[in-house]
């Protein structure tokens, strides 16, 4: 594929792992790397990915070093190729944000941020998305109980006060 | 040429023009439309900043739907993911099984066979039919047209006749299955949809001459809500908006899956970029989804309809109590589920209303460690500011209609 060449030779090691699945080609890259990588698939003429296809958060708690995963889907509608780049962070670690590459980030990393904790440094517009936004705690944790009343209790002291 | 087919830069400029049309006060009043606004489909809210009648920010809020399916998802099997499925877009149900299941196949390596691949083409193409015929309807009611919308509900019933015949339920199919679908075509399925195939189109051509034409629909629709195919990617906004902007992407072409490299089918492509081609791009992709069936229909193969394959997929049910080895897959099946190996996947596919795609990573077990669907109703309802910003308040319902969000898709 031609896209993985160019990104090979413009990165190099700092390409950490590539994994090749399903003929679907995912690239590892330091936190520190995320926008410059990033940038590189959008502007260089040969890669042209032009749209994210989405953006997402994963938990890996039996990783403890660096528990958290962020994962971007490109697409070129140039070229029609996909590509998948992913980056490992630690709690509390912090990733810069994408929506200046591409504004549709922005729910994405919105969704991110509420269901796993993961900030993005200036998105604009961080807020809850799905959830209330009194909620405590992050959903899609691994440890996050599937049944249970955290930020779905019924506010009884209020009956007959509305 | 340029009046039918215009340049990216002309269509540009045509968006700046069109958002300038109508004087602006400096006053800004902040109001609320939605969760429970008529024309917002479902509990979208969007927080307007008007200037008088024009719209000079908005926010949207989304999350009044919002069910946690993917943490539901994390505690299932594959098998008992599909339901789960069905209430993303509720109102193209089976695509969205469709699009799981392609998915799950990509993750475990299970081929379909032949006949499961036309079924699951002309279920997939019915939904279709149905989610833009009910799309036309709303979207003509909320610019004004009561009448309109029971025409298009009395014709959205023979496809759902169709459909209920197919899988059993009008709404939520749960029709696929992890290597094709749950039944073979019923009796006397193959005569009666031919029926409402080739009696669609002429219904197309007469909701064409009420409303193509109709002077009050092109003031409200021609040169609204302009978004070019700049905007689109920016903003992932796919499917017919994407479309009607010039942009031949259809992932039935471009990554074809299930039948569709092997029946013959335009995709639709219309260039202004606006609401009023959005309902061409969407009449034609009707007209092109009946072509298709009924392609599907006369090649329809001989052969099983259900992956004969023990580790992954269910046994016939009329078999489970007769034959012992279907019962042992029957209870592997249901009490353990599928194993899938270790690795992720992303597949997309071409829902009705945008591309929607599954991400899966596994850790090789019988649930899936992370489930992500990437529904187009969620991109879409981030894109209304871009969309709408320098428009009126009026036109706002229109173009929001125009590309078709639907809240269980969005908020999931």
């Amino acid at each position: 594929m031609n896209a993985a060449i160019q990104l090979e030779e413009r990165f190099g090691a700092r390409l950490l792992e590539s994994v090749e699945f399903r003929s679907e080609l995912t690239y590892v890259v330091a936190s520190s790397d995320w926008v410059e990588v990033l940038r590189f698939c959008k502007e260089a003429p040969g890669l042209a990915f032009d749209q994210l296809d989405c953006l997402l958060g994963d938990h890996l708690p039996e990783r403890t070093a660096a528990p958290f995963e962020v994962v971007a889907h490109l697409v070129s509608h140039v070229y029609g190729h996909r590509l998948r780049v992913k980056t490992s962070l630690t709690e509390g670690q912090s990733l810069p944000t994408v929506t200046g590459l591409w504004p549709s980030a922005g729910f994405d990393e919105r969704e991110a941020w509420e269901m796993f904790g993961i900030v993005f440094d200036g998105h604009p517009d961080l807020r809850r998305l799905l959830t209330v936004e009194d909620f405590e705690g992050y959903p899609l944790r691994k440890d996050f109980p599937l049944q249970g009343t955290v930020g779905g209790r019924i506010r009884t002291d209020l009956r007959g006060k509305i | 040429m340029s009046a039918e087919r215009p340049t990216l830069e002309e269509l540009k400029e045509r968006k700046v023009l069109s958002r300038q049309r109508v004087e602006r006060s400096g006053e800004v009043m902040t109001v609320s439309m939605g969760p429970q606004h008529p024309s917002m489909h479902g509990v979208y809210r969007a927080v307007l900043d008007l200037d008088g009648e024009v719209i000079v920010a908005v926010r949207p809020e989304i999350g009044n739907l919002h069910r946690g399916v993917e943490k539901l998802c994390e505690e299932r099997t594959y098998h008992q993911i599909i339901p789960i499925t069905d209430r993303l877009d509720y109102l193209s149900s089976f695509v969205m099984n469709h699009g799981y299941c392609e998915a799950v196949e990509k993750l475990m390596g299970v081929e379909v066979p032949a006949r499961g691949r036309y079924i699951r083409t002309i279920a997939s193409e019915l939904c279709r039919i149905a989610n833009h015929i009910m799309w036309l309807g709303i979207h003509i009611m909320d610019l004004g047209t009561q009448t309109f919308f029971c025409i298009c509900f009395r014709d959205r019933e023979y496809v759902l006749d169709l459909l209920e015949m197919l899988t059993g339920a009008r709404l939520t199919h749960s029709f696929g299955r992890i290597g094709g679908v749950a039944k073979d075509l019923p009796d006397g399925f193959d005569h009666r949809c031919r029926k409402v195939i080739d009696f669609l189109p002429q219904r197309i051509a007469e909701y064409e001459r009420i409303i193509k034409h109709n002077r009050i629909y092109y003031k409200r629709a021609k040169g609204v809500g302009i978004f070019t195919s700049e905007d689109c990617y920016a903003w992932r906004v796919t499917g017919p908006p994407l479309r009607s902007a010039g942009v031949a992407r259809d992932l039935r072409k471009d990554e074809p899956y299930s039948a569709y490299d092997e029946v013959d089918f335009e995709v639709a492509v219309e260039y202004q970029g606006d609401v009023y081609d959005r309902f061409l791009v969407r009449m034609k992709e009707i007209r092109e989804s009946c072509k298709i069936i009924r392609q599907c229909l006369d090649n329809l193969p001989d052969g099983p309809f259900l992956a004969r394959d023990v580790t992954h997929s269910l046994p016939l049910k009329k078999n489970v109590l007769r034959d012992s080895a279907a019962m042992i897959q029957d209870f592997y099946q249901v009490f353990q589920g599928p194993l899938a190996p270790k690795g992720e996947v992303y597949r997309a596919i071409e829902a009705p209303k945008g591309e929607m795609g599954v991400y899966i990573r596994s850790e090789g077990g019988a649930k899936p460690a992370r489930i992500r669907f990437t529904t187009p109703s969620f991109y879409h309802g981030q894109a209304l500011p871009p969309l709408v910003e320098g428009e009126m308040v009026s036109d706002m319902v229109a173009i929001f209609a125009s590309i078709d969000v639907v809240l269980g898709d969005c908020d999931r």
